[in-house]
């Protein structure tokens, strides 16, 4: 039985757990391949052009992938994510329509993303026994709350001057701006993860924050930055969001943090902390985005897209947990 | 000597303190609102609420084993709507055997959830997260973009009017929330099983070298979950005379909430019957009161919210005293 015990941080090397994460990743490459061509089989419209123009429906939710990726390998969870795009979203239309000027837009809703963020942070900081899952569960309810209570009896809002947005919404060539932020913020995270002090420390704490506490590494401080972050990287994407939707109700980002916890999963990070890549975690998200414009293209009820969703995230975990499992009886019988 | 030990037991009970804030609360609203305290308005409650309650005792055995579930309102959905279905095209006309269908789609529902958890070794959210869309989009399939009515319930719907399973003086809805309460109170009480899952809550590793089958334990766990979610779902069905694909949506949280609200922990091994029904009825109580002290509407789920935050930290607060004053008369 591998308990909290059994894990390990990968820079012991460890020839066996080692090949499997390497292959973890190839397999995605693979799958992420694969998965293009399906799409391109059943659909005559999957094309390079079209499938660029549809991303941006769906790359909001990458910017959330990104920080939860940390929380999940600092062994955390954050909930509250959809809310806080909710509550950043209603923010951004409402100062449009109150004629703040664009960048002041762009700088409150991010600043509103981050203060959510800080409150969970904070939380987790001041009572660090508390469980992550129980304490964002608390502000989930609030943050929409407060977003509900803005959005007043009518429960939703639009944007009237939607020329900002459309800005942010714009394109270089056949690529949408956000596709490069998306890449930029995202070669920016793997680097951090995986190059620096602070990307060590979040492995080291994620497989024992006990141990990293007592060899020095700020824990507590570590905790509180990497959920500020997560609501930062949620006001950018109410940005977005609202970007395409040009406004806001209160089921806006409603299951945006099961989406981004299902790709940071899926691409092999796991929940219980100090494991997988931030590299697989980006391509699965490119492969779930493309398989959900690819479905979505053939008119399949989202509802089947869901169900596929769901089956392909227990496989995800199921699969390697099963193989281990028989690689364990192997040895045992020699 | 032992006078005082009970004594002391009581009044240092998590159970107590909750007691002591529900009565707060209670008359805090009642002199508020006087019409609070009557009897119809009370039965209101606990039938709005009963599909909740049902449900945190399931969450409670999940918490207990240290596992999670947030698949189960999507599993009473899909129940819930094959009922609601079955009895719209005509197929089936006695109410008996919608809860006998409903029943046995959540046990189904809860018995794969586990089968993958315990055999396959799955982190329990992950695994239910995935289940909550599997079993939703069911739900969703089975609705074929229809829903049920009142009108195609037929008998079904009186069910929740009726009470003849209570003798005539309870609300069919409320036996069976009370039956519930009491089948789970013997079996975490006094049960071998009940023991097991204290056990594999408290220290997996140290029960299965004990002789517990954990896998078992957590087979049998998320699919009385499952069961109970079915059950809720015919409940759902006849308490609002509906039947939806989006049914009970997002409620997942209020049974968890209640169940932390009633002094259970997430890490499993610790909490109880009477704790998840306390932690029930305070979320209820608050719904309720807060339209009738005048808190509009759109504020309630700040305040809901807030409240829960307020009580977990101050739950660590009190953990914190006691551990030091623990400390103190250890010094002394």
């Amino acid at each position: 039985m591998a308990g909290k015990s059994g894990r390990t941080i990968e820079a012991t090397p460890q020839d066996v757990w080692k090949k499997r994460i390497f292959s973890w990743e190839g397999m995605l490459v693979v799958l992420f391949l694969f998965i293009n061509i399906f799409c391109r089989c059943i659909s005559p419209n999957y094309t390079v052009a079209n499938v660029l123009r549809e991303m941006p429906k769906y790359l909001s939710e990458i910017f959330l992938l990104l920080p939860m990726a940390y929380i999940l390998m600092l062994g955390e969870i954050d909930i509250s994510v959809g809310s806080t795009v909710c509550l950043a979203a209603t923010v951004a239309c409402m100062a449009t329509n109150a004629n703040v000027p664009f960048v002041g837009v762009i700088l409150i809703t991010i600043l509103t993303g981050a203060v959510c963020g800080m409150v969970n942070g904070f939380i987790l900081l001041k009572f660090p026994e508390l469980p992550s899952m129980i304490v964002t569960l608390g502000t989930q309810i609030v943050f929409r709350g407060i977003a509900e209570i803005m959005l007043g009896s009518g429960g939703s809002v639009s944007v009237t001057n939607t020329a900002g947005f459309r800005a942010l919404s714009g394109e270089i060539g056949p690529f949408p701006y956000v596709f490069f932020l998306v890449l930029i913020c995202g070669a920016i995270f793997v680097v951090l993860s995986v190059k620096t002090t602070f990307g060590r420390s979040l492995y080291a704490i994620g497989s024992n924050s006990r141990t990293s506490f007592y060899s020095g590494i700020k824990v507590g401080k570590i905790r509180f930055l990497v959920f500020t972050l997560m609501g930062t990287f949620a006001g950018i994407a109410a940005l977005f969001l609202t970007s395409e939707l040009y406004g806001a109700n209160t089921t806006t980002g409603n299951g945006f943090e099961m989406d981004a916890i299902a790709m940071a999963v899926f691409g092999g990070i796991s929940t219980a902390g100090g494991k997988g890549k931030m590299i697989g975690g980006l391509i699965s998200a490119f492969i779930i985005v493309c398989l959900r414009i690819g479905l979505g293209q053939i008119n399949m009820n989202p509802q089947v897209v869901l169900i596929i969703l769901g089956a392909l995230l227990i496989c995800a975990v199921l699969i390697p947990n099963i193989s281990a499992g028989l690689g364990l009886k192997k040895r045992k019988k020699i | 000597m032992e006078k005082k030990s009970v004594w002391k037991k009581i009044t240092s009970s998590r159970e107590t303190s909750l007691v002591i804030v529900l009565l707060v609360l209670v008359a805090l609203i009642s002199i508020k609102n006087p019409s609070f305290l009557g009897m119809q308005n009370i039965l209101e409650i606990l039938k709005n609420n009963s599909v909740i309650m049902i449900m945190a005792l399931g969450m409670l055995c999940v918490l207990l084993i240290g596992g999670i579930d947030i698949s189960i309102t999507s599993s009473l959905a899909f129940a819930g709507m094959t009922v609601g279905m079955l009895f719209k095209n005509g197929v089936i006309h006695s109410t008996l055997l919608g809860f006998v269908i409903a029943m046995a789609i959540g046990a189904v529902c809860g018995l794969v959830t586990g089968l993958i958890i315990a055999k396959g070794n799955v982190t329990p959210i992950i695994a239910t997260m995935g289940f909550m869309y599997i079993y939703r989009g069911f739900a969703y399939l089975v609705a074929n973009s229809q829903w049920a009515g009142a009108d195609a319930l037929g008998d079904f719907k009186n069910f929740a009017l009726e009470s003849y399973l209570g003798l005539g003086f309870l609300n069919n809805v409320l036996f069976i929330v009370l039956i519930c309460y009491i089948v789970f109170f013997v079996i975490l009480k006094w049960t071998k099983f009940g023991r097991n899952i204290y056990a594999v809550g408290s220290n997996a590793e140290a029960a299965q070298i004990s002789g517990i089958n954990v896998a078992r334990v957590k087979l049998s766990v998320y699919t009385m979950m499952g069961f109970l979610a079915g059950l809720c779902g015919a409940l759902a069905v006849t308490i609002y005379a509906s039947a939806q694909p989006n049914m009970q949506q997002g409620k997942e949280m209020d049974v968890i909430a209640a169940c932390v609200i009633g002094g259970v922990s997430m890490n499993g091994g610790r909490g109880s019957v009477g704790g998840a029904l306390l932690g029930a009825l305070i979320l209820s109580v608050i719904a309720k009161a807060l339209p009738l002290v005048g808190i509009d509407a759109l504020a309630q789920n700040t305040v809901k919210g807030f409240i829960i935050i307020v009580v977990i930290v101050l739950n660590v607060v009190t953990q914190r005293m006691m551990d030091k004053s623990n400390l103190e008369r250890r010094e002394m």
